[in-house]
C-alpha cells in the first residue's frame, strides 16, 4: 500500500489535482447536458410541431424551430371541437382515479392492518396488475358489447377504475404499514370509531402518500391507449385516440398531432415535478423506497 | 386469486372479533374485491370458455370445440414469430436499458450544482404516453422530414434517405431506439435511488484499501444494490413482454408481420380479422405464462415483503 | 378509580403462548409495575387490558364488569404510548383534546380542560406548536397530558420513558409519580427498567415467559426474591451468583465453592436448609453485602474473606471491585479510596444473613 504525501498548497503537484478535478467536473457537465439534449429533443421535436406552418413541417432538411410561433394549430383544434378529447380523458382518467383511490385505499387499510387474506390476497391482486392489457381488454369487449357499454363514459371507468386497483391497493398497503399503528390505537382507546380512526388518523397520516398515488394513477389512465382503442368509438374519445386519429392512410396531421401531444403531456410534466420526491417509490411498486 | 376465507386465521392479531372487526374487514375490501373480479375474473373465464369454442367472422359457433383452437395456435407460425419478436426485444432492450441508466446513475450520484433540476428533465420521457411516444419518434423517423436521417446525413456527409419504419432491416433498430428512450429514465431513475442507498463507509474503505473502481463497482456496489435491481428487471421485463403503444403508433406490426409483437397480434386477430375464439386462445396461453413468471418472480424478490 | 381483576389470561400469537394463564388483582388507586425482560408478554398484557388486543381465554374485570368484550374507547381507559403517538398534523391542543372530541365534550369545556391539563405539565405556552417542533421530554408531556385530561378510571403507560435520554428519564419519572399522587388514580405501568418499576411502583409484578413469577413490594422482591431470576432482575449492578456445595461445618451448614473455601451459613439459614446438605447449590450475594472487613470482632452471620482486587470501577461515590472466588468473578461495593489499584490485597466482610441460596434444578430460593 502506498502512502499518499499530501503536497504543499501552491505546489506544482496540487495545482495538477486541481486542474484533473475541474476538468472531470467540466466532463460531468458535459456529459450531463448531451444526455439531456438527447432525451428532450424528440420532446422538443414534436412540441415544436403545433407551432410550425405546414411548409415548415413538410420541408427538407427539416426546419428545427419554427420562423414564428403561430398559434394556428391551437385554433383550429378548438375550433373543430377536438378539444373535447382532452376534456373526455379528464372526465375518464379523473372519475376512475377516484373512485380508484377510495375503494383502494380503504382495501388497502384492510390488507395492511387485519392481514386479511393473508399474504396470497396481497400478491394475487399485485398479479392482476402484470397481466397485459390486451388480455383484459379482449373479454372486457365481449362482456361490454353483450351489456352495451361499448363507447360510454361508464365502461371506460369502470374498466380504468378496476385496472388502477391493484395499484392503489398495494402502492396504499405500503404508506399504511409505514403509519405507527399507535397512532390509530391511541384513537380507539379515545372513542373513536373504526371509521373515524379512517378519517382522522390513517388519512391524514397518508396524506403524501395518497397525494402521489393519486397523481401516478391519474397518469396511468390519462396516458392510457389500448383500453380506450378497443372500446371507444366516436362519443368517448380520449386524446391518446384522438391523436392517433389523425395519422391517415394518406396523410398525417402533424401540426394537430404536435398540439394535442404537447396540451396531453405538459400537465403530466409538471404534476411528476411536484411529486419527484415520491416518484421512485411510486412507479417501484413500493420496493424501493427512494 | 385466492378467497379471503382460506387464510383468516392470521387476521386477528391486531383486534379481535368481539368488536364487529372481522366484518369491518371485508367490509372494506369487498368493494375493491368486487370490481377487480367483476373486470378482470368473470371476462377471464369467459374468455376460457370463448377459446374452447368456435367464434369467428364467419361462424357464432357456441359449440364445445375441445382444444382445436390451441392445437390452431401451436401451429401457427406467425403466432410464434410474434412471440420471439416479444422476447427478442425484451431480450436486448432490457440489457440496454440497464446500462445506459446505471450509466446515468453513475454520473449523477455524486453531488453536482444543477442535480436535481438534470434528474427531472431526464425523467419526463419515461411518463410520456407510450402512444404519444411512438407518434413522436414516427416523426422523427420520417424519412424525408425528419431529423433522424438529416443527422445521419451531417455525419454522413450526403443525402441520407432512410426509410425506417418500412425497410425490414431498418425497422427493429427503430423500435428499439424508441423504446430505450422511453425506458431507460425509468432505470435511472430506480438504480440512482439505489446508488443512494449504498452505504458510503464502505466505498470509502475500499478506496483506502486501494480497490479499483471497477472492482468497488463489481463486488461492493453491484451486490448492495441487487434488490433494486431485481424490482426493476422484473418491472420493465414484464411491460416488455405486453408492449403494444409504441409499436402500433410506428408500425402497427408491419411492414408485414415483421414487427409483430404477441400484444399486436393478439389485437389483430381479436379486433381486426374477428378471429374471437382463437384470440381467445392466444390471450388464454399468454395469460397463463405470464401468471406463472409473475407469480415466481413476486414471490422471489423485495417487492412482496 | 378502578380495580382490576384479571383471572387465567391466555393469549397466543400464531403458535406462540405469549400469555400463560396469569391472574392479578389491581386495587384501586394502586401503582402496579409491571416488569420482565422483552417477550415476558407484559406489553400484551397491557394492550389487553386497554381492548387493543384479543384474548384468547381468561377475564379481564374492570370494577367487577367483565371488559373482554367491550372496544377500548368503551372502557374508560387512558393510555401513554412508548413512542408518543402524538398526531403530527394536529397542535399540541388539538392532540390533547382529541380525545375529548371523541366523546363530544362542549367546546367550552374541552378549552378549559386542555387548559387545566396543560397547567398540571406545565406546557401552557406550546399548546399552539406541532408535535415536530417539541423536544422529546415536551412530548412525553404532551403525551401525558392527553391521557390525563379525559380524566379516565385507570391509566396504562406503555414503557413511557424509555425513548428519553437518562437525565430527563430521571425527571419525568418524579413527575409521573407525582401525578400519581396528586391524582390517585389506579395506574398500570409497563417496563423493562427495574430501577423504573423500583422506584415507581406500590407494586411489581415481574413477568417471565408469559407468568408471574413473583409480585409485591418492590423491597419484598428486592429483600426476598423467589428464585435466581428475580433476584438477578433486581438490582444494579447484578447480584453475584456462585456454584458451591452445602455442607457441615461445625455447630452450623457451610457452603464449600470449587476451591475449598468454605463460607459458614447463619444459625437461620443452616436450619432451614439441614435436610439438603450435600447437594450442589447456587450461592447468591448482592455486590452491596460485601464490604471492607471491619476492624475486631464480625457481626454475626458475617464472614471474612482476603482477597486479591483484579479490576475497579469508580463511579465516584462508591468503587465496585472484582475479584475472583473459586475461579469466578465477584463483584464487591467499596469505599471510593479503598482500593487504590488493581492486585492490592483486601480483606471483605460478606453479610450471609442477606445472601440466599437458590436450588440449580429448580432455580428457586430455598
Amino acid at each position: 500500500m502506498t502512502v499518499a504525501v499530501r503536497a504543499a498548497p501552491g505546489s506544482s503537484a496540487s495545482l495538477w489535482q486541481a486542474r484533473r478535478r475541474s476538468l472531470k467536473t467540466i466532463a460531468r457537465y458535459a456529459a450531463a447536458v448531451a444526455i439531456t439534449v438527447i432525451f428532450l429533443f424528440p420532446v422538443f421535436w414534436i412540441f415544436m410541431m403545433a407551432f410550425k406552418t405546414p411548409d415548415e413541417i413538410f420541408s427538407r432538411p427539416p426546419v428545427w424551430l419554427p420562423a414564428d410561433f403561430n398559434l394556428d394549430t391551437f385554433k383550429a383544434l378548438v375550433r373543430d371541437g377536438d378539444l373535447g378529447a382532452i376534456w373526455t380523458s379528464l372526465i375518464t382518467a379523473g372519475v376512475s382515479t377516484i373512485f380508484a383511490m377510495f375503494f383502494g385505499t380503504i382495501a388497502a387499510y384492510s390488507l395492511a392492518r387485519f392481514k386479511t387474506g393473508g399474504r396470497n390476497l396481497a400478491i394475487g391482486i399485485l398479479s392482476q396488475r402484470m397481466i397485459p392489457p390486451i388480455v383484459i381488454v379482449f373479454p372486457v369487449f365481449l362482456a361490454y358489447v353483450f351489456l352495451g357499454w361499448i363507447d360510454t363514459f361508464h365502461g371506460l371507468i369502470i374498466l380504468y377504475t378496476a385496472f388502477n386497483l391493484p395499484y392503489v391497493i398495494w402502492m396504499m398497503r405500503g404508506y399504511i404499514e409505514d403509519i405507527p399503528i399507535e397512532l390509530e390505537h391511541s384513537a380507539l382507546v379515545d372513542g373513536w370509531s373504526r371509521w373515524q380512526v379512517l378519517l382522522r388518523v390513517v388519512f391524514p397520516m397518508a396524506r403524501a402518500g395518497l397525494f402521489a398515488t393519486t397523481v401516478f394513477t391519474f397518469i396511468f389512465a390519462w396516458n392510457d391507449y389500448i383500453f380506450a382503442l378497443v372500446l371507444t368509438r366516436t362519443e368517448v374519445v380520449t386524446f391518446p385516440v384522438q391523436v392517433t386519429s389523425w395519422f391517415g392512410q394518406q396523410f398525417v396531421f402533424w401540426a394537430r398531432i404536435g398540439a394535442m401531444s404537447m396540451m396531453g403531456t405538459l400537465p403530466i410534466f409538471f404534476a411528476v415535478i411536484v411529486f419527484q420526491r415520491y416518484m421512485v417509490r411510486g412507479i417501484s411498486l413500493g420496493a424501493v423506497k427512494g | 386469486m385466492s378467497v379471503p376465507r382460506a387464510t383468516a386465521a392470521v387476521s386477528e392479531q391486531w383486534v379481535g372479533g368481539p368488536f364487529g372487526d372481522s366484518r369491518f374487514k371485508y367490509f372494506l375490501i369487498a368493494p375493491a374485491l368486487f370490481i377487480m373480479l367483476s373486470i378482470a375474473l368473470f371476462p377471464l373465464i369467459n374468455l376460457l370458455v370463448v377459446s374452447f369454442q368456435g367464434i369467428s367472422i364467419i361462424a357464432e359457433n357456441k359449440s364445445f370445440h375441445g382444444i382445436l383452437n390451441y392445437q390452431r395456435l401451436a401451429g401457427d407460425s406467425r403466432m410464434w414469430k410474434s412471440l420471439l419478436h416479444t422476447v427478442g426485444l425484451l431480450l436486448v432492450a432490457l440489457p440496454i436499458e440497464l446500462i445506459f441508466g446505471m450509466a446515468m446513475a453513475l454520473l449523477f450520484v455524486d453531488k453536482m450544482r444543477g442535480r436535481q433540476i438534470f434528474v427531472a428533465l431526464l425523467v419526463l420521457p419515461m411518463v410520456i404516453a407510450p402512444i404519444v411516444a411512438g407518434a413522436t419518434w414516427r416523426l422523427m423517423f420520417d424519412n424525408q422530414f425528419g431529423p433522424i436521417n438529416q443527422i445521419i446525413g451531417w455525419f454522413a456527409g450526403r443525402d441520407v434517405t432512410i426509410v425506417w419504419l418500412a425497410d425490414s432491416s431498418f425497422v427493429w433498430p427503430a423500435i428499439l431506439a424508441t423504446e430505450v428512450w422511453h425506458s431507460t429514465p425509468f432505470m435511472f431513475i430506480i438504480l440512482l435511488a439505489g446508488l443512494a442507498g449504498v452505504d458510503r463507509s464502505q466505498i470509502e474503505s475500499a478506496q483506502i484499501d486501494g480497490a479499483s473502481a471497477a472492482r468497488i463497482f463489481f463486488k461492493i456496489i453491484l451486490p448492495a444494490i441487487r434488490p433494486v435491481l431485481a424490482v426493476a428487471i422484473l418491472i420493465r421485463a414484464l411491460d416488455l413482454f405486453r408492449i403494444f403503444d409504441i409499436i402500433w403508433a410506428l408500425t402497427r406490426g408491419g411492414p408485414g408481420t415483421v414487427t409483430e409483437t404477441i400484444s399486436t397480434f393478439t389485437f389483430v386477430k381479436a379486433f381486426e380479422q374477428f378471429d374471437t375464439s382463437f384470440a381467445a386462445a392466444v390471450a388464454i396461453t399468454v395469460v397463463l405464462i405470464l401468471t406463472a413468471v409473475t407469480i415466481y418472480a413476486l414471490r422471489r424478490i423485495e417487492i412482496a415483503r | 378509580m378502578a380495580h382490576i381483576r384479571i383471572s387465567s389470561l391466555h393469549k397466543y400469537y400464531d403458535s406462540v403462548h405469549a400469555v400463560r394463564g396469569i391472574d392479578l388483582d389491581i386495587r384501586d388507586g394502586e401503582f402496579t409495575v409491571l416488569v420482565g425482560p422483552s417477550g415476558c408478554g407484559k406489553s400484551t398484557m397491557l394492550r389487553a387490558i386497554a381492548g387493543l388486543e384479543n384474548i384468547d381465554s381468561g377475564t379481564i374485570e374492570i370494577d367487577d364488569e367483565v371488559v373482554n368484550n367491550l372496544a377500548p374507547g368503551d372502557r374508560d381507559v387512558a393510555m401513554v404510548f412508548q413512542n408518543y403517538a402524538l398526531y403530527p398534523y394536529m397542535n399540541v391542543f388539538d392532540n390533547i383534546a382529541f380525545g375529548l372530541r371523541a366523546r363530544k365534550f362542549p367546546a367550552r369545556e374541552i378549552t378549559a380542560r386542555v387548559q387545566a391539563a396543560a397547567e398540571t405539565l406545565d406546557i401552557v405556552e406550546l399548546l399552539k406548536r406541532l408535535p415536530r417542533q417539541l423536544s422529546g421530554g415536551q412530548r412525553q408531556r404532551v403525551a401525558i397530558g392527553r391521557a390525563i385530561v379525559r380524566d379516565a378510571r385507570l391509566f396504562l403507560f406503555d414503557e413511557p420513558l424509555s425513548n428519553l435520554d437518562a437525565q430527563l428519564r430521571e425527571g419525568m419519572r418524579v413527575e409521573i409519580k407525582q401525578l400519581h399522587q396528586r391524582l390517585g388514580k389506579t395506574m398500570i405501568y409497563v417496563t423493562h427498567d427495574q430501577i423504573e418499576a423500583m422506584t415507581l411502583a406500590d407494586r411489581i409484578v415481574l413477568l417471565k415467559d408469559g407468568s408471574i413469577e413473583q409480585e409485591g413490594a418492590p423491597l419484598d422482591l428486592f429483600e426476598r426474591p423467589v428464585s435466581r431470576f428475580v433476584a438477578g432482575f433486581l438490582g444494579s449492578p447484578s447480584m453475584n451468583f456462585l456454584p458451591a456445595k452445602l455442607v457441615e461445618n461445625g455447630t452450623y451448614l457451610g457452603l464449600r465453592f470449587a476451591d475449598d473455601v468454605t463460607l459458614a451459613l447463619p444459625a437461620a439459614a443452616s436450619q432451614r436448609l439441614a435436610s439438603r446438605v450435600g447437594q450442589d447449590v447456587t450461592f447468591g450475594v448482592r455486590t452491596e453485602h460485601i464490604t471492607p472487613a471491619r476492624d475486631g470482632e464480625l457481626d454475626d452471620g458475617f464472614v471474612d474473606l482476603l482477597v486479591t482486587i483484579d479490576l475497579t470501577q469508580p463511579t465516584g461515590s462508591r468503587t465496585y471491585a472484582s475479584f475472583k472466588l473459586a475461579g469466578v468473578a465477584v463483584q464487591a461495593e467499596l469505599r471510593a479510596h479503598d482500593v487504590e489499584q488493581p492486585g492490592e490485597q483486601i480483606k471483605l466482610q460478606i453479610d450471609m444473613n442477606r445472601a440466599i441460596v437458590i436450588d440449580p434444578s429448580t432455580e428457586l430460593v430455598i
